[in-house]
């Protein structure tokens, strides 16, 4: 399952960030309770105030942007990390990263980076990062139609642009 | 594209953000919109919000019509640029209210952006999600499926545990709309709600609408609930076992390529889905024969379809197949295939598929060791690069292959590693790893309390406590057996001692909690044996140590650490006979410390030493953390004094009428016990309580806990004492017991029933409470192993190990033409339960006992396996392992030696009791088959006929010729004087000690063994039933040497020392495992 899925230029600027199990808060975060956190309502003790899961948001973001950014381009593109794993993978300035469980399919989840922007690429005809920065919340619909719940829901490319593109109309 | 829908103010506001030069800069220009927005909302003021949230759509008093309220593309823009502040770090919380107010509107583009807002910024336990419910249930209904798919992306994020009960039923009815992009979300979406509170989602509801959907004529339903399906299957597996024929035929369909091409990926047919169904696939093949075969050939098929295109998306529906391959019940063809693909991911240049290819090694390798044999190369590569995640990738593949050959290597690579790392996350599983491997696959005691003392040095504070209880009562136990191998003990205390001794004097200042706890102990119990240090100099080092700072940190300041130090200087004074100046400065010092137990052991240490010193010995009795402590519980010492008060005029005692104190002693004796006991009235004690003995001054071990039979070594905190009392060990779940086992394995001795002189007193109360325990257990014990069933064993023993051979026994009869290395880990746990029988059941030498010896004889062979390589070694000896597996009809006869060891038993039974090798013989020789990773086809091929075809002895022992790399060794004619010249030049030693051996019950017969196994015949000392033989491989380029001793006693049988010594570590290792197996 996917916990989220970060989209950061080099400079560590978020252009889209997606959390589909909330960041575990407090001292949480270095304690190993949150193994089976799956799902929010696994652990409701974990919930904390806005500010502490925003906090907590920003903190796991930053580290994630430094974890990707220092890793040598003949590496492989997964990281462990705390108790689930990040995959990413780079396009031109672009970072995107994806947190799944440790048991998920790593080069399953590469790929799925892929679809994405390939998603992108067809909705913005060549997509760049300016695209993305003035039309995040485009962006965050593609996403919407694309992974559901933490799952991605549809890999037809043809069916998510279309959805898309319905509701493009309607504006 | 860029820009459109956006007003110019917002547009300029993200080019100067990118702009920016610094984060101060950034935030500057971030507070500034901040206030913009903030001015934007306060300007809406008029339209007052509370009219304009959900319920009264538009219902703003506006003049203007400019407002957020009444212009909802303002409002969308303004809620765009909230999020955008919140992207950057903000807080856009001010903002949230217009969110909620247009997920409330009509057009459904904007309702969108509000819950999407929402669902991004809102906290789970936001207020302002409850103020959504309300609108999510009215678009869940909505006729319009766009507000439909809206609230349903808006459940998946926005509810929380406690609302689930509100939106269920309208996402259930969603479920059968007509439009296929509705009921996608909606499976999604009841799942979701579904691990949200699965009481709120009639579970059977669910799975019958999950295992409809399956079946969903539009394939993106279909890829939607396979999700759900997985995660259901993982949980519960049972109600989707029948779906596999459905799951095949899909699998099968898409493989094909019928469903719609908008599916392909870089021309894969769905791979997405084809990997979902594969994962499903081995959640239900797992533990299921019939489910496994049933998807061979379609795995078979996928597997092969995605190999040919060799693509990332390909790859990745190959590592899927790998992966359910290694789980289900296994397919020699399909996991040759999978086999071949891991080959090729191995020997990518992609590091990514290399990391995969180290992963499904890894799934594979535990099961089927064979396959890592090809990789030895790939592997050390892996283990030298650069990028972590592969290292640990591989580390955890060392993990599971770790064997007791190559457990040296791999620990030294584990502890390299940990030493590195900073991770808590990895630092943890690495300790936890280190520690599992230690305990299973220790080649000697020696090894063990190194690797685990150098694993407290380096993460002494992630590691389970009940580690360092083994730790001591190994050191204190050794081998667990009572029969007199007490030299091989004592050698190891002073290993451990001299070893702590070490560690105190180079750094007392960086040691955790449970390094010191543990040097304290080991230390004040045999802190005598040391010749590095002098016990006064160990005393003053323990002094510094406890007023060092450091250890007034440890364990947040704890008084238990400083407590045991206290108490170990004491035993060492009274080890001592006199009280050092230091010593005694601390001990004053702590008559004034705040802690009451230290100051009380202080204090009445310092009356004992000034007024009756030579009761310290009593007090402090020298190694005896084992012996029982003596309580006399009626306190009859006092009688004397009771009926002197009583004749002066006391009043007799009354016994209170509620007197069920006794249930606490009782109760942590034996939960089992405990009910016998108070059955029936007291008897007189089964010991004889030596009078007034104090086993230490402190009151612990006056607690209820300790004071039962739980031999204490003074002070310190209960844990400590807990092993030496098996009952404590009842508890499964405590790894300890495991270890307790274990330790009888690595004894050098192998472990055979114990000469009558060895029955000792101090254990004897020990096999009653075994019995009763062990009885227990044994009945409800699978039938094959009713040859172990029977005899008493240590508690929990039987439940782990039954569980683990259960699994090894499944593994082996599948796998035993696969791989005969399949057993080693097998043998191990096996262990204790032929171990026991000897030792605890009849402690005295009759019939019986002869009859177990087979199957003892068999399942001990790994352990002097366990001596043998040279570090560097340890990994490429995979090979051979491959080449053991080419001798598949060697390997089936051992496994069934291995794991059925019954009949073997009762056929060895009739022989008369004295005989020599015969009738073990047969059983012995295909054990170093099953387990002997050096040995080769050759030295197979010659064994292989002897139990198949007779059970004499000339066929065993003509066969029995040693032979090294497949050739048989030269005698090497050398003299005495040059025997004792190479001795020392040998750097690999390899002692062997069998406690009772009727094979080589003379000299003669030793030395008969040896020159059979190809020789030379160096001296045969008769008068000290010495014998020295020598031999060489390999043309001479490797000499090993051997020396034996042979110590007769009663019954015909002999205590046979053997060591031997060779340039060539592995053939030393591999002869000294040979003559183990030989002299029985």
């Amino acid at each position: 399952m996917i916990r989220f899925f970060l989209l950061q230029n080099r400079q560590g600027k978020t252009r889209l960030s997606k959390w589909y199990v909330p960041p575990p808060t407090g001292n949480a975060a270095n304690a190993s309770t949150t193994s089976n956190g799956l799902s929010p309502g696994s652990n409701p003790a974990l919930y904390t105030t806005n500010n502490q899961t925003e906090a907590e948001k920003a903190r796991i973001e930053s580290e994630v942007h430094r974890l990707v950014t220092s890793r040598d381009k003949k590496y492989t593109n997964f990281i462990e990390y705390n108790n689930y794993k990040l995959i990413y993978r780079r396009y031109a300035g672009l970072f995107f990263t994806i947190a799944v469980d440790v048991q998920d399919n790593e080069l399953s989840f590469l790929e799925s980076i892929h679809l994405f922007v390939e998603l992108l690429d067809s909705y913005f005809a060549n997509v760049c990062e300016l695209d993305i920065v003035f039309n995040f919340n485009k962006v965050y619909m593609i996403l919407d139609e694309y992974m559901l719940a933490g799952e991605i829901e549809e890999t037809s490319k043809k069916e998510i642009l279309d959805r898309v593109k319905f509701l493009e109309k309607l504006d | 594209m860029s820009g459109m829908h956006l007003s110019k103010e917002f547009f300029e506001l993200i080019k100067s953000i990118g702009e920016s030069k610094s984060k101060q800069e950034e935030d500057r220009i971030i507070l500034n919109e901040i206030a913009v927005l903030k001015k934007k909302l306060e300007n809406d003021k008029p339209g007052s919000i509370s009219t304009a949230i959900p319920g009264a759509p538009g219902g703003g008093v506006a003049s203007s019509g400019n407002t957020l309220t009444t212009n909802k593309k303002k409002a969308r823009e303004f809620l765009v640029r909230v999020l955008y502040v919140e992207m950057l770090g903000h807080d856009g919380s001010f903002g949230y209210i217009k969110a909620v107010e247009l997920a409330a509107s009509q057009s459904i583009v904007h309702k969108r952006t509000g819950y999407m807002v929402c669902a991004c910024c809102l906290s789970p336990e936001h207020e302002f999600r409850f103020m959504l419910v309300n609108q999510m249930q009215r678009d869940l209904i909505s006729s319009n499926l766009l507000e439909s798919c809206g609230a349903l992306i808006a459940v998946t994020s926005l509810i929380t545990p406690d609302l689930v009960g509100t939106v269920s039923t309208q996402v259930i009815g969603l479920l059968d709309h007509n439009a296929e992009t509705v009921r996608k979300k909606a499976i999604v979406a009841l799942h979701r709600l579904y691990q949200l509170s699965p009481e709120a989602v009639p579970q059977n509801e669910l799975i019958e609408k999950v295992r409809k959907m399956l079946c969903d004529r539009d394939p993106g339903v279909m890829g939607a609930t396979l999700n759900v399906i997985e995660s259901l299957a993982r949980v519960n597996v049972a109600p989707f076992k029948d779906l596999v024929p459905s799951l095949i035929s899909i699998l099968k369909q898409i493989c094909e390529r019928r469903l719609p091409s908008e599916y392909d990926y870089h021309r894969i047919p769905a791979p997405w889905m084809q990997m979902k169904i594969v994962r499903i696939l081995s959640v239900i093949g797992k533990n299921d024969v019939q489910a496994s075969e049933g998807m061979y050939e379609i795995l078979g098929d996928c597997l092969r379809k995605a190999e040919e295109a060799g693509i990332n998306a390909s790859n990745a529906i190959v590592y899927e197949c790998i992966r359910c391959i290694t789980l289900i019940y296994p397919n020699p063809v399909l996991l040759d295939a999978a086999g071949s693909s891991i080959s090729r991911f191995l020997s990518s240049r992609s590091q990514n598929l290399r990391y995969l290819g180290v992963t499904g090694l890894a799934s594979i390798v535990e099961r089927h060791p064979k396959y890592a044999a090809d990789h030895q190369l790939a592997v050390i590569e892996c283990l030298e690069d650069k990028d972590d995640t592969l290292l640990r990738k591989t580390l955890d593949l060392l993990y599971r292959m770790t064997n007791p050959v190559n457990v040296e290597f791999i620990t030294d690579r584990l502890l390299h590693f940990l030493r590195g790392s900073t991770d808590p996350y990895l630092k943890k599983d690495l300790t936890g790893k280190i520690c599992t491997i230690a305990e299973r696959y220790a080649p000697n005691n020696g090894w063990y309390v190194r690797t685990v003392t150098e694993l407290f040095k380096i993460a002494g504070d992630l590691v389970d406590p009940a580690v360092a209880t083994n730790l001591m009562s190994l050191v204190a136990e050794g081998t667990g057996n009572e029969d007199g191998d007490e030299e091989a003990d004592m050698v190891l205390r002073k290993q451990a001692v001299e070893l702590y001794v070490t560690l105190l004097a180079s750094a007392p200042n960086r040691m955790n909690r449970v390094l010191v706890e543990t040097l304290a102990w080991v230390l004040g119990e045999y802190g005598y044996l040391s010749s590095i240090m002098s016990l006064d100099a160990i005393i003053d080092g323990m002094c510094k140590l406890l007023q060092s700072g450091n250890t007034a940190k440890l364990g947040g300041g704890a008084p238990s650490t400083r407590r045991l130090i206290l108490s170990a200087i004491m035993k060492m004074v009274s080890q001592y006979g006199s009280c050092p100046a230091a010593a005694a400065k601390v001990i004053d010092d702590y008559t004034k410390s705040s802690d009451p137990d230290a100051q009380k052991r202080c204090l009445e240490f310092q009356t004992l030493l000034t007024t009756a010193p030579h009761l310290l010995v009593e007090v402090f009795p020298v190694d005896a953390s084992l012996e029982d402590v003596d309580v006399d519980e009626n306190l009859s010492f006092l009688n004397g004094l009771v009926a002197e008060a009583v004749s002066n005029g006391a009043r007799p005692y009354q016994k209170p009428e509620d007197d069920d104190d006794d249930d606490m002693y009782s109760g942590s004796l034996s939960a089992e016990t405990a009910n016998a006991f108070k059955m029936t009235p007291y008897e007189k004690p089964t010991q004889t309580y030596a009078q007034g003995r104090m086993a230490g001054m402190g009151s612990t071990n006056m607690g209820p806990g300790g004071a039962a039979n739980t031999p204490l070594p003074p002070g310190g905190s209960p844990t400590h004492h807990a092993t030496p009392n098996p009952v404590q060990a009842v508890n499964p779940a405590q790894p300890q017991l495991q270890l307790r086992n274990v330790a009888n394995v690595w004894g050098k001795q192998a472990p055979l029933p114990p000469a009558p002189a060895a029955v000792s007193t101090p254990h004897v109360p020990a096999p009653a409470s075994y019995g009763g325990v062990g009885g227990g257990f044994a009945s409800p014990a699978p039938a094959s192993y009713g040859g172990f069933g029977a005899p008493p064993t240590p508690a929990a023993a039987p439940v782990k190990t039954a569980e683990q051979l259960e699994k090894e026994r499944l593994a082996a009869a599948l796998f035993g033409g696969i791989s005969a290395t399949t057993q080693t880990p097998a043998a191990p746990p096996a262990h204790p339960i032929p171990v026991a029988t000897p030792q605890m059941s009849t402690p005295m030498v009759s019939p019986p006992i002869p009859a177990a010896t087979p199957v003892a004889a068999p399942v001990s062979a790994p352990a002097p396996a366990v001596t043998a390589p040279a570090p560097e070694m340890d990994l490429l000896d995979m090979g051979s392992w491959g080449a053991d597996t080419g001798a598949m009809a060697v390997a089936t006869p051992s496994t069934i030696d291995m794991l059925a060891p019954t009949p073997i038993a009762e056929a060895a039974a009739p022989a008369p009791p004295p005989p020599p090798a015969p009738p073990a013989q047969p059983e012995q020789t295909p054990a170093p088959a099953s387990i002997d990773p050096f040995a080769d086809a050759g030295l197979l091929d010659g064994i292989t006929s002897a139990p198949l075809s007779s059970f004499g002895l000339s066929d065993a022992m003509g066969s029995a010729k040693f032979e090294y790399g497949g050739v048989a060794v030269a005698p090497l004619t050398i003299t005495t004087p040059q025997f004792g010249e190479r001795w020392g030049q040998c750097p690999s030693t390899h002692p062997v000690n069998v406690p009772s051996s009727s094979s080589a019950s003379t000299l003669s017969k030793f030395m008969d063994i040896c020159v059979r196994a190809g020789m030379h015949k160096v001296e045969e000392i008769a008068a000290t039933n010495e014998g020295i033989c020598a031999c060489m491989a390999g043309g001479g380029t490797a000499v090993a040497l051997v020396h034996g001793k042979i110590s007769p006693f009663s019954g015909g049988q002999s205590r046979v020392d053997v060591t031997v010594k060779s340039t060539d570590p592995q053939l030393g290792g591999t002869l000294a495992m040979y003559l183990q197996n030989m002299i029985r």
